[in-house]
């Protein structure tokens, strides 16, 4: 009796357990409890409902498991005032909270925004039925890996020197990879990084490096603000938007790590603006990729464009009116501080108004139809 | 109706004290400003932890409580309201300590400026705080890199600030279209302003604007180059300072806690290094007295000029110009060599 309790015993152990890796061999490392979130520079939903965190103040990134959200539905999502409402919930002056980024599970369709408060904290905010509710981080299902730079990373261990900062500007999540976009606060530098997921103690680092020749001559090192992995034709690159205005593509299969990778400038999107946010959107023969930035309207740059300019910027323009790369259309979106698509076809905006009104809210879909 | 006899209750910015009448069931909720009755039900209590002992509630609020922000609290039938007034006397304002660089004269292709503060600053919307004026007082529209994450140190006390790249840099649609921020001369006076909007993670403001005046020059293209630095090497048997005379005005942030120096090529020499005479003299000063022996100063490739220039390449070149002194793939050391006999 005693052999046979024991056998069924061992028999349910085993057979749970092969149910949580078959279910999800992504979060077979994770582990519950306090994974030390002290900033949400950039947030991108990976599959199964892994929320990528990247968090510079703690040099790590973070994977959380919110995938036991309930589905639900967000299509008419509309919060006005949504740096009152934040405001209000925090007991802050409008003036001391900032919205870093928002992120859509496209399992379930759960908003997710990140806030920052001016003492420090940060504050994960789940959209509920058209108002908000708090994400605790200090007890999750969770793995991470950290964000230390390389070189510095030596120099703290051998010299115990102080780290160098590495902000995320972006954070994606593509085939089993998580790939991230920084800026430094010593050095003038673009680094780009790629890194296993599940971690792992791999990490590669690289810089991606542009001509950026829009009528010149010179390249540079700038950083990228914003970037999307998307598929053109049939292979898989890096669609960069740079913090002065180049819009580059990378082949993801050239970027090796430790090299300087030049990539393709394929659009500029206006002096004086710096992109915020890049997400593909549509279907298999209507297909876009729209831009959020920080001094022009919502772009939409059609899929079929960009696959058919071969060309790169680099060749100065010598004649007046020439084009400039790929082109596109400015929608009737301005201020568009934050995107996110949601479904496969519709987007979602956090855009302040012409009557100065912060809304949380679709995008119409008519407008990439 | 709520009455308006006040709950007996303390606060400070962490938290509420309210002393409970044990036979009624709690309903204890905060709102911000001064909310009536009518406006309670539309309007979102603030979020925070509510504990129970004995005699009392404990209400600790997700972030702390502002500074001259009203507050209503509700407790049961009782309405009532509270201020966190200025903090006290004893308590030192923000200000800027430092300005990185410091020389008032210096390249129109400046890259980088570093703030440092007292006390560590609210990282909110932080750029929105800093201007660049011209001469006459004008704000220079486009001329610092709108980041939305702060680029500060992690004791939150320095902050990194960049002048829009694109306008630096030779041949880019923005430097071409809008000129590049500063003036090699002519109109080239400006000031760095920081705005008393400016808080610290505590809310408190800075008393009065700062503002720092300088003048800029011809842009600088070159690399710095350590084989033309000086250098006055330390007495032997003491803690005397290694100093070296860069020649020009080095960048805050990529210089310090970027060089070592190693004896004998093994042993690293523990110690500060420090920067002075407006960043062009570096100064090592060891905590053990320095023996005999050789050493090595090792440099980091990426210690940069204030226009971005590193000691491995310049900020802006011409396509295929070849500027990497690793280009080649080689592993270029940059080291100055001493000897203490």
């Amino acid at each position: 009796m005693k052999t046979y309790l024991t056998s069924t015993i061992l028999s349910i152990f085993l057979f749970s357990t092969f149910t949580i890796q078959a279910n999800s061999s992504l979060k077979s490392d994770f582990k519950t409890g306090d994974p030390g979130i002290t900033s949400i520079n950039s947030m991108f939903f990976g599959p199964e409902g892994i929320l990528f965190i990247g968090d510079s103040k703690s040099a790590q990134i973070v994977a959380v498991d919110l995938s036991k959200h309930a589905k639900t539905d967000n299509s008419k999502v509309k919060i006005n005032q949504l740096d009152n409402l934040i405001a209000d919930m925090l007991g802050s002056k409008v003036d001391q909270i900032q919205i870093t980024d928002m992120a859509v599970n496209p399992e379930n369709n759960n908003i997710y925004l990140s806030i920052l408060h001016s003492s420090g904290k940060v504050v994960l905010l789940r959209v509920d039925n058209n108002t908000l509710k708090v994400v605790p981080l200090d007890n999750v299902s969770f793995s991470k890996t950290t964000l230390l730079d390389p070189v510095a990373k030596e120099a703290k261990d051998k010299r115990g020197r102080e780290l160098r900062k590495w902000a995320v500007a972006d954070i994606k999540y593509s085939s089993g990879k998580v790939l991230l976009s920084g800026l430094s606060n010593k050095e003038f530098a673009s680094t780009f990084r790629s890194i296993d997921f599940p971690f792992s103690k791999e990490q590669n680092y690289s810089s991606l490096e542009i001509y950026h020749a829009a009528h010149g001559k010179y390249e540079t090192h700038a950083p990228i603000k914003t970037f999307i992995p998307t598929k053109i034709k049939g292979n898989t690159h890096i669609v960069a938007g740079y913090t002065c205005t180049p819009l580059v593509v990378f082949p993801i299969n050239e970027i090796k790590p430790g090299k300087h990778n030049k990539g393709r400038t394929v659009a500029e999107l206006g002096s004086g603006n710096s992109p915020v946010d890049i997400i593909e959107i549509g279907s298999e023969d209507k297909h876009y990729l729209l831009i959020a930035n920080n001094n022009r309207p919502l772009m939409k740059m059609d899929f079929k464009d960009l696959e058919a300019y071969e060309d790169s910027l680099t060749t100065p323009v010598t004649k007046k009116g020439a084009a400039e790369g790929v082109s596109y259309v400015n929608l009737p979106f301005v201020n568009v501080q934050q995107l996110d698509k949601y479904g496969d076809t519709d987007f979602l905006m956090v855009q302040r108004e012409s009557n100065g009104n912060l809304a949380l809210k679709m995008g119409s879909s008519w407008w990439v139809k | 109706m709520l009455a308006q006899t006040s709950p007996d209750f303390t606060f400070d910015q962490t938290q509420i004290v309210l002393y409970r009448d044990t036979n009624k069931i709690d309903d204890f909720k905060i709102y911000r400003g001064q909310i009536t009755e009518s406006d309670l039900s539309t309007t979102n209590p603030i979020l925070g932890e509510i504990r129970e002992e004995d005699k009392r509630l404990h209400f600790f609020p997700l972030v702390p409580f502002t500074y001259n922000q009203e507050y209503t609290i509700v407790y049961e039938n009782i309405i009532d309201y509270f201020i966190i007034k200025t903090p006290p006397k004893s308590y030192k304002p923000l200000k800027v300590e430092a300005i990185y660089p410091s020389s008032k004269i210096l390249p129109s292709n400046i890259l980088k400026w570093y703030i440092q503060f007292s006390n560590p600053i609210s990282e909110v919307f932080v750029y929105n705080h800093i201007r660049f004026l011209n001469a006459v007082g004008d704000t220079i529209p486009r001329s610092i890199l709108p980041l939305e994450n702060a680029l500060i140190s992690d004791n939150g006390k320095l902050l990194t600030v960049w002048i829009e790249p694109g306008r630096q840099k030779r041949g880019l649609i923005p430097n071409t279209k809008l000129g590049p921020v500063f003036n090699k001369d002519g109109f080239n006076k400006y000031s760095l302003v920081v705005l008393k909007t400016l808080e610290d993670q505590n809310g408190v403001g800075m008393k009065k604007d700062f503002m720092h005046s300088f003048q800029t020059t011809i842009a600088d293209r070159n690399k710095p180059t350590i084989n033309s630095w000086n250098l006055i090497p330390p007495k032997i048997n003491s803690t005397s300072s290694l100093i070296i005379d860069c020649n020009e005005s080095l960048d805050y942030g990529s210089t310090l806690n970027n060089i070592s120096i190693l004896h004998n090529k093994e042993n690293e020499i523990q110690g500060t290094w420090k920067l002075s005479d407006h960043e062009t003299i570096l100064e090592f000063t060891p905590i053990y007295p320095w023996k005999k022996g050789i050493y090595h100063i090792v440099f980091s490739p990426k210690i940069e000029d204030l226009a971005g220039n590193s000691l491995e390449r310049l900020f802006d070149h011409k396509i295929n110009e070849l500027t990497d002194d690793n280009s080649s793939n080689s592993i270029y050391e940059y080291k100055i060599q001493f000897i203490l006999k």
